[in-house]
């Protein structure tokens, strides 16, 4: 059956960035995303980019599925872009300060969903858990469930491409029994989505369902050994070395 | 030992789906439970795992009444419903994480595991990309890597092809102090058989194994009046090369995991467009819903709140008069129990399941069928009942392509028989 691509999917490989410890590439991508926000237009913004460049290299991500993951959002950046530089007070017209401005969030948008997307197609989503539980595990002792906090966001992962599926599935089942739904207008198409959101809801519970019995089958009661290690000397010098380009881009 | 003395189970409250049922299993015996779709064999399983408790009576496992899952190991027959991980050795650390072990024996009954299953290779792979029978190898050793003392195989070997069976039978026979408890439509090759029919242990099955008494549905003069299903130089990248076949009357399609099946399947049910080459069905180009199909896995097929909305839906969306009507000659054909219409059917049996799926493809009537596996999971009355509606299928002038992994049990009543390997038709043999 063919799978629907998500961008920024995880994809398996051996490159640099997948060897990297998921709880470092974390950091970095905290630090990276902050430095982002943060890092004053343009010398410190370039400084950023030069950094997701480097992610992209070692990753082997492609630029095409950055520009993929932020096509949903491409109308609102448009819209923001150009609702910055509009300007109807006053004298009405086009404004380059407001241009200016503008053009910078959408960079920063841009470079946030980079790293992101680097992050999220070289790390396996139970690594991400493993990892966010290991960052958050200090909340351990102010009483917070920090494995429960880690397989419910290690489940809602894997619920992601899930939900891609079985849509897949039911849309094929029922075409397979004669209904009709790629055929007609856009609004006949649309409306032919409808047929397919109750069963998916449905179906999605059901699955949900089937997992936690299958969890509860092999024991699962929220607290688990965890598999990662002590940190290598190598992901403390990544560490080291993203914060230390983070600082120098607030400074620049 | 694991001891249920007098257990019963009820869903609703009112009917005992296992009915004061005793039973033992001993350290490393064999068992291996036969019934009917139906007759509660997966409900007594997961009593023995303690993920259902019964509602009467007892079920202990070395003494213990509590923390069952622990002892016993539970593997299903959808690989789908008890993978739990994307990542494979992720997969197989989930229940050793759960048991309070430190990282390195998680880390070393995980290669353990995965070296018992002989799929050490597969450590990093993630699981949604492997095959049927891999993955079913993953959730094996998923459990295995748990140390169980005793193991529940609910039908886990009825979805795979007849090498990766013998395979995982060669690892269950090496585990010899492990106690076994296999819930199968196939006599026990050795070991102690326990009959359940209707909740209760039966001394025999009323209805079991024996002979068929389809009669073929011969006659090369009927066999003219069929549709013909052609397929022309169908090609699939990375699936099938240059397919180009005549379907007509009944026709087993075999070969190896791997081969191709499904994605002819989908092609020929107008399903799945391919890359290249067309389909015609009585030199029409075949649309989605002209040719019935039923998918590999059941669950896959129906989506509707009921039995009955499910069984009526290609009746219904293809316009057909009465669609009730023909809902309900459907379900009937199937051997489908009126009371079982109104309920979801996603609370059916597994068995039961698969003949709700296949009256939903019979219902609309259509011209010609593709029948994914549609056997397993059947008891041997619901292989036999299948076997007799395939022939009046054909015998009323459709043509039904099979798809089994078993061709001994189709090949009686067969016209043609073609083998796939590897995305091309390696043998087409025709029967007398």
């Amino acid at each position: 059956m063919r799978r629907a691509r998500v961008p920024g999917a995880y994809a398996p490989g051996d490159t640099v960035a997948h060897r990297a410890d998921a709880r470092s590439k974390l950091i970095a991508l905290l630090i990276a995303s902050v430095a982002s926000f943060a890092a004053p237009a343009p010398w410190g913004l370039l400084l950023v980019a030069t950094g997701l460049v480097t992610a992209l290299v070692v990753s082997k991500t492609s630029p095409a599925t950055v520009l993929m993951g932020l096509r949903p959002a491409a109308l609102i950046l448009a819209l923001s872009v150009l609702s910055n530089a509009i300007v109807l007070v006053g004298q009405p017209g086009l404004s380059t300060d407001g241009l200016a401005r503008g053009i910078t969030v959408v960079c920063r948008i841009v470079l946030v969903v980079g790293f992101a997307l680097s992050f999220s197609s070289t790390t396996a989503p139970p690594a991400i858990a493993d990892a966010l539980a290991a960052l958050i595990s200090p909340l351990r002792r102010l009483g917070v469930p920090v494995g429960s906090i880690a397989t419910t966001a290690s489940v809602a992962l894997r619920f992601i491409p899930l939900t891609a599926e079985e849509a897949d599935r039911i849309r094929c089942a029922q075409r397979a029994r004669g209904a009709r739904l790629d055929e007609g207008g856009p609004l006949r198409r649309l409306s032919s989505w409808g047929q397919v959101l109750v069963p998916l809801v449905v179906s999605l519970f059901r699955r949900a369902d089937e997992l936690a019995s299958a969890m509860c089958d092999r024991c699962y009661l929220g607290e688990q050994t965890a598999l990662l290690g002590p940190l290598g000397a190598c992901d403390r010098a990544l560490i080291l070395l993203v914060a230390a380009w983070g600082v120098a881009s607030l400074l620049l | 030992m694991i001891e249920v003395r007098d257990a019963c189970f009820s869903y609703d409250g009112e009917k005992n789906v296992v009915d004061h049922v005793s039973l033992t299993l001993g350290p490393g015996e064999r068992v291996t439970l036969l019934g009917r779709n139906g007759s509660g064999k997966s409900t007594l399983a997961r009593l023995l795992n303690g993920s259902l408790t019964p509602t009467d009576g007892i079920v202990s496992v070395d003494g213990e009444t509590g923390g069952l899952a622990r002892l016993v190991g539970y593997v299903r027959q959808d690989p789908c419903n008890q993978i739990i991980s994307p990542v494979v050795s992720d997969e197989v650390a989930f229940g050793p994480r759960n048991l309070g072990l430190t990282r390195d024996e998680v880390l070393e009954r995980v290669d353990e595991a995965l070296e018992a299953c002989g799929i050490s290779e597969l450590r990093n792979r993630m699981t949604t990309e492997l095959s049927g029978g891999q993955q079913q190898l993953i959730a094996l050793a998923g459990v295995l890597a748990m140390h169980p003392r005793y193991l529940v195989l609910d039908e886990a070997t009825s979805m795979l092809d007849q090498p990766m069976r013998r395979r995982v039978a060669r690892i269950v026979d090496g585990l010899t102090d492990v106690g076994v408890l296999e819930i199968s439509h196939r006599p026990a090759l050795d070991g102690r058989e326990v009959f359940l029919e209707s909740g209760r242990i039966a001394d025999q099955l009323s209805v079991f194994t024996g002979p068929s008494h389809v009669r073929p549905p011969k006659t090369q003069r009927a066999r003219s009046r069929q549709q013909v299903l052609r397929s022309s130089g169908v090609t699939v990248l990375g699936r099938l090369h240059d397919v180009s076949l005549d379907f007509q009357g009944l026709v087993v399609l075999t070969g190896p995991s791997g081969a191709g099946k499904t994605t002819l399947a989908r092609v020929l049910a107008g399903v799945l467009v391919p890359d290249s080459g067309s389909v015609t069905l009585d030199g029409r180009p075949v649309c989605p819903g002209d040719v019935g199909l039923a998918f590999q896995r059941p669950e896959d097929q129906l989506f509707c709140d009921t039995v009955f909305d499910d069984i009526a839906y290609g009746p219904r969306i293809q316009g057909l008069a009465d669609p009730a009507d023909a809902a309900r000659g459907a379900a009937r054909d199937l051997g489908i129990d009126e009371k079982l219409l109104d309920r979801s059917p996603f609370e059916l049996s597994g068995g039961q399941m698969r003949r709700a799926a296949l009256a939903g493809v019979v219902a609309p009537r259509p011209r010609a069928y593709v029948l994914d596996e549609p056997t397993a999971g059947l008891d041997a009355g619901g292989v036999d009942d299948l076997r007799s509606l395939a022939s009046r299928l054909v015998c009323e002038g459709s043509s039904v392509v099979v798809i089994t992994h078993d061709p001994d049990e189709w090949e009686p009543i067969a016209h043609t028989t073609v083998q796939l390997r590897d995305g091309r038709v390696e043998r087409v043999v025709e029967h007398a």
